[in-house]
């Protein structure tokens, strides 16, 4: 027979009081085990059961908190607060949940990159060029993670006179994923946004990485109207973050190598520059000069053919006038003869060194 | 008004002084010019090169947080 000290309750006055407890004892617990039963209602609700080799317990979630593909016999960690139902059913209210060991967290990669792949958000022609040289960049990272450190050293050594604001965010665990997004977001609604939006981490875990392939971050950095540089984890890591990113770089190191020219290079290239130019000035002063000594011995060679030919012109005229000199004629042996030829005229008969005045006796045609 | 050399960026620079190279390799190209063209783009290369070697990036973490 209960006694008068046993406590007495409505139901739901009971089960306020065990959810009661359960706050106190617990508050919000992480529990890993596998998952069973997985199915979503309406679209909306996420119903599974989390259980070991002896035990299982129900789960339930909001779609819109499972950032993750999640399937059964998959390992997970939720992070869940226990709740008595006002049905009297014990479950898990999850808050979050990841995958956990290799395995799982392979698994849940692939799943979630073959549906991205499908709605193409890898596609090649999403991929948008990075200016060559900003002048602006947004950097999102942890600023006391060494990979942040590497990246403004490269930065520095490589470049000058750029602006940089840099999002101070949890780059792992939990809140990482939403932080990075407030982050994109924040640097997509300034009213001058920077050029480049750069997210780098450096290498780690698996599990640590695993922050990078949550779904909302993956379709932000996909939707940033900035243009990404994504740079996490070592060469060997790919995350999803990567793979939607504009431009993909293998560590945080590279990703600077990759958003700034290396100043040194340009310099030489600029001496380059300088010395092509000199090249095509001093080649248009050396053509030109071709060009007028041509011209000018070509109007030397032709003034010399109007000579020759002026001379030649004036050896033949003096042949054909030495020809035409009565002189020459006479030369010859020839004489002119002057006067009436008829019988008794007198006539001047002209030699080369002599004239004589003659008397005609007589003229005979011949 | 068109921006004084020395408030231009160095990316203004480097793109003038592509435009004057193109020049000197097009087929506007004249000797008359090329001196003074040369001479504009040597002192702009001197120029870019001392941005270079002198400019400092300005780094600013940003005070918002985005934990919550």
């Amino acid at each position: 027979m209960a006694s008068d000290q046993t406590p007495k309750f409505s139901v739901s006055d009971f089960i306020a009081a065990l959810n009661q407890s359960l706050e106190y004892s617990f508050g919000t617990v992480e529990i890993e085990g596998e998952v069973a039963s997985f199915k979503v209602n309406q679209g909306k609700w996420v119903f599974f059961d989390i259980k070991d080799a002896t035990g299982s317990v129900n789960c339930f979630m909001s779609l819109f908190q499972l950032r993750v593909p999640v399937e059964d016999g998959m390992k997970v960690v939720v992070r869940a607060v226990p709740k008595v139902t006002a049905w009297g059913k014990f479950s898990l209210t999850i808050q979050s949940i990841r995958p956990s060991g290799e395995g799982s967290l392979k698994k849940s990669f692939e799943l979630l990159k073959a549906k991205l792949d499908k709605e193409g958000l890898f596609s090649p022609e999403r991929k948008r060029s990075l200016p060559e040289i900003p002048e602006h960049i947004a950097v999102i990272s942890s600023t006391s993670a060494a990979g942040y450190a590497d990246f403004v050293k490269i930065l520095n050594d490589r470049w000058g006179g750029l602006k940089v604001d840099v999002a101070h965010v949890q780059v792992q665990g939990d809140g990482a994923p939403e932080q990075i997004i407030r982050a994109i977001s924040y640097f997509n609604s300034q009213e001058i946004i920077p050029e480049v939006l750069v997210i780098i981490r450096g290498g780690g875990s698996a599990d640590d990485l695993a922050a990078f392939n949550d779904e909302p971050l993956v379709r932000a950095i996909a939707a940033s109207r900035i243009p990404t540089l994504v740079g996490v984890g070592h060469e060997v890591d790919v995350s999803l973050a990567d793979m939607v990113a504009d431009v993909r770089a293998a560590t945080p190191s590279n990703a600077a190598q990759i958003v700034v020219p290396d100043r040194s290079e340009l310099i030489k290239m600029l001496g380059h520059l300088v010395r092509r130019v000199l090249v095509r000035t001093e080649g248009a002063v050396d053509d030109n000069l071709r060009e007028t000594t041509a011209k000018l011995r070509q109007g030397l060679a032709m003034f010399d053919t109007r000579v020759d030919l002026l001379q030649s012109q004036l050896v033949t005229s003096r042949q054909v006038m030495g020809a035409y000199n009565p002189r020459a004629v006479l030369s010859r042996g020839y004489a002119i003869v002057r006067g009436k030829v008829v019988s008794g005229g007198v006539i001047r008969i002209e030699q080369q060194e002599r004239i004589i005045t003659a008397e005609v006796k007589d003229v005979e045609a011949i | 008004m068109s921006k004084q050399s020395e408030q231009k960026t160095v990316s203004e620079k480097m793109d003038e002084l592509s435009a004057l190279v193109a020049w000197f390799e097009g087929d506007e190209f004249e000797l008359e010019q090329a001196l003074e063209t040369y001479g504009k783009a040597e002192k702009l290369a001197a120029e870019i090169e001392q941005d270079l070697t002198s400019l400092k990036n300005e780094i600013t973490v940003l005070k918002e947080k985005f934990d919550a």
